[in-house]
């Protein structure tokens, strides 16, 4: 049997007294995170959603093929060259979505080890449509079926 | 990351506040039978959503919870006698009913009307299954009687424990509905033995897909009681294979199940802020739990502690470090160092503080399952407090429900490929792998 020797041991720690000595200091944002819209409803929300309080986050719609990502000013850049540098990709989809351009940015996140989530919104249909078979096999962790506050509070959990 | 303001109302129980307000729509489980095993026994103290009862079973057989202490000088009901009828205060003789009514008081005149103005506040105390469960309510908002299938099956098929957490409710809730951790806390990780040295989930076919698959990828869909995680290994060609956890508003959660193994689960009952109990059940929807799982589950193993004799907190805790055994974790035989996935879990999640600070969390994607109970709790408390909309989960049809492990065809939607499976039917095995 093993006994704490000191009062910072992990076992003493766990009291209201002794978890306010946690050392205080601010977090730094820690996800590069890049919010992609794959149709127009979903592009609604992500629009929505791109005016909160973000740290590095970056929102986009995609072309069809999913080889550019286009800023929500309308400006289209290469998709490969604006996930390069981001550790998180956010996949929002409706039932409309576009499965090769899902394809296109899945494919690109998992060649770059990039952590993917889907959110497959509340218009997104039956949960057996072409959406989630699309989003599915690129999606690390997905959500069905989402809603606009999902995704705000995603990025407000990972610190976006 | 939450806000403080936001950690503390998912995090505080007590009357008066919103989580305390969702809580006390809820049949919620406070002892186990034996801790009242027979007519006329000894009251015993029960403390949850940080109010101080006590709970008695007259020798009439009536069960009773009411508050704690004697309407006359605050003295514990504990010392009462217990009587005819109800239990009497040993200090001036104020006896009590199961309702916690005075129908003695022994200084004022015969015929005296006092009594009558004297009631301790109370509260339903029934039996179903093998646990004692109360409502804490309003007596016009009382739903049907819990109906979980885990209470319901024959007693043959269903054992109960009871551990003292250390911790707030919504950490252990937030580890039940953590499928991610599996793999590491309680799988071993890439070298350890893991689940397969634990009686009570060893020769699962399913114990090899999570070996076979250290990264699962995780579904979180809407249910009309809570959330379905469901998290997602690689099967065959083709294939996934799905373990998938229920979570029901506000606090029951299931394990997917492995094989013919009792199913298990949960319900994390706060007993105050900086406690609460984790009540472990495992049953079998369609046979007799057998004599070597009974005795495995008493001695600690799969969902269960193992207790100090006499208590509900378990041998291995804060106060020992949880007996960690470095040469073990260093060797990989028990990846975190500590027995029992009970005890791994309580270690870890009573080590964050009584009340984690969420303001200093650095939350992933796959902590999505988390992120969406916060926020649907979040939501649920809002809208009874501000609107009084009634909360899912304390409706039979939202209790009749069972974790799934399933291997299904890559793209099929596990809800769909599961259908019934998830229901709870009277003589339908689980659906399990």
């Amino acid at each position: 049997m093993t006994t704490p020797i000191s009062v910072s041991a992990c076992a003493r720690a766990a009291t209201t007294e002794e978890a306010a000595y946690r050392i205080d200091y601010p977090l730094a944002y820690a996800r590069s995170t890049r919010v992609v819209a794959f149709d127009e409803t979903a592009e609604k929300s992500v629009r929505s959603v791109s005016d909160g309080p973000w740290g590095q986050a970056q929102f986009y719609t995609t072309s069809d093929s999913g080889e550019e990502l286009v800023t929500l000013k309308g400006e289209g850049r290469p998709m490969v060259m604006e996930i390069e540098h981001s550790d998180s990709v956010i996949m929002v989809a409706t039932n409309s979505i576009v499965s090769t351009a899902v394809a296109t940015v899945g494919a690109a996140c998992r060649e770059r080890s990039i952590m993917t989530a889907g959110l497959l919104l509340l218009d997104a249909g039956p949960l057996g449509g072409d959406a989630l078979s699309a989003i599915r096999p690129y999606a690390r962790i997905l959500l069905v079926p989402a809603d606009e506050d999902d995704l705000f509070q995603l990025l407000k959990a990972i610190r976006a | 990351m939450l806000r403080p303001d936001i950690n503390d109302m998912l995090t505080q129980t007590g009357p008066g506040t919103p989580m305390g307000l969702l809580f006390r729509r809820y049949w919620q489980p406070v002892l186990h039978t034996d801790e009242l095993p027979e007519d006329g026994c000894p009251p015993v103290r029960v403390k949850i959503l940080s109010e101080r009862l006590i709970a008695v079973r007259t020798p009439e057989g009536e069960y009773g919870l009411m508050d704690e202490f004697c309407a006359h000088r605050g003295v514990s009901m504990f010392f009462a006698r217990v009587e005819s009828g109800g239990i009497r205060c040993p200090y001036h003789g104020w006896k009590y009913n199961a309702d916690g009514q005075a129908i003695e008081v022994p200084s004022e005149l015969n015929n005296s009307e006092f009594c009558k103005n004297v009631k301790l506040r109370s509260y339903p105390l029934v039996k179903v299954g093998d646990l004692l469960w109360a409502y804490l309510g309003d007596p016009e908002k009382q739903p049907p009687l819990p109906t979980w299938e885990f209470a319901t099956v024959p007693s043959g098929q269903t054992f109960t424990s009871k551990r003292l957490q250390e911790s707030n409710w919504l950490q252990a809730l937030e580890g039940g509905i953590d499928s991610s951790h599996v793999t590491w806390l309680h799988g071993g990780g890439p070298t350890g033995t893991g689940l397969e040295a634990d009686p009570l989930f060893a020769g699962a076919k399913g114990n090899q897909y999570n070996k076979g698959d250290l990264k699962p990828s995780f579904e979180v869909v809407e249910n009309e009681g809570g959330l379905l995680i469901g998290a997602r290994r690689n099967a065959e060609e083709g294939h996934y294979y799905w373990r998938v956890t229920p979570w029901v508003l506000p606090n029951f959660t299931m394990v997917p199940p492995r094989g013919d193994h009792p199913v298990h689960g949960h319900f994390w009952v706060p007993i105050d802020d900086e406690n609460c109990w984790a009540w472990s059940f495992d049953y079998h929807p369609t046979r007799d739990l057998t004599e070597a799982e009974v005795s495995a589950m008493k001695a600690g193993a799969g969902v269960h502690s193992k207790n100090i004799p006499g208590t509900y907190r378990p041998e291995a805790n804060k106060d020992n470090d949880y007996l960690i055994n470095r040469e073990k974790q260093k060797t990989g035989e028990l990846f975190s160092g500590v027995e029992g996935i009970a005890i791994q879990d309580s270690s870890l999640q009573e080590s964050m503080g009584p009340t984690v600070d969420r303001t200093k969390e650095r939350l992933v994607a796959t902590d999505a399952g988390i992120i969406k109970a916060r926020q649907k709790l979040r939501r649920v408390v809002e809208a009874l407090r501000d609107h009084g909309t009634e909360p899912m989960g304390n409706v039979p049809e939202h209790q009749q429900i069972r974790s799934v492990a399933i291997v299904l065809p890559a793209d099929q939607p596990f809800v769909e490929g599961i259908g019934d499976g998830f229901e709870a039917r009277e003589g339908v095995r689980q659906t399990t792998v």
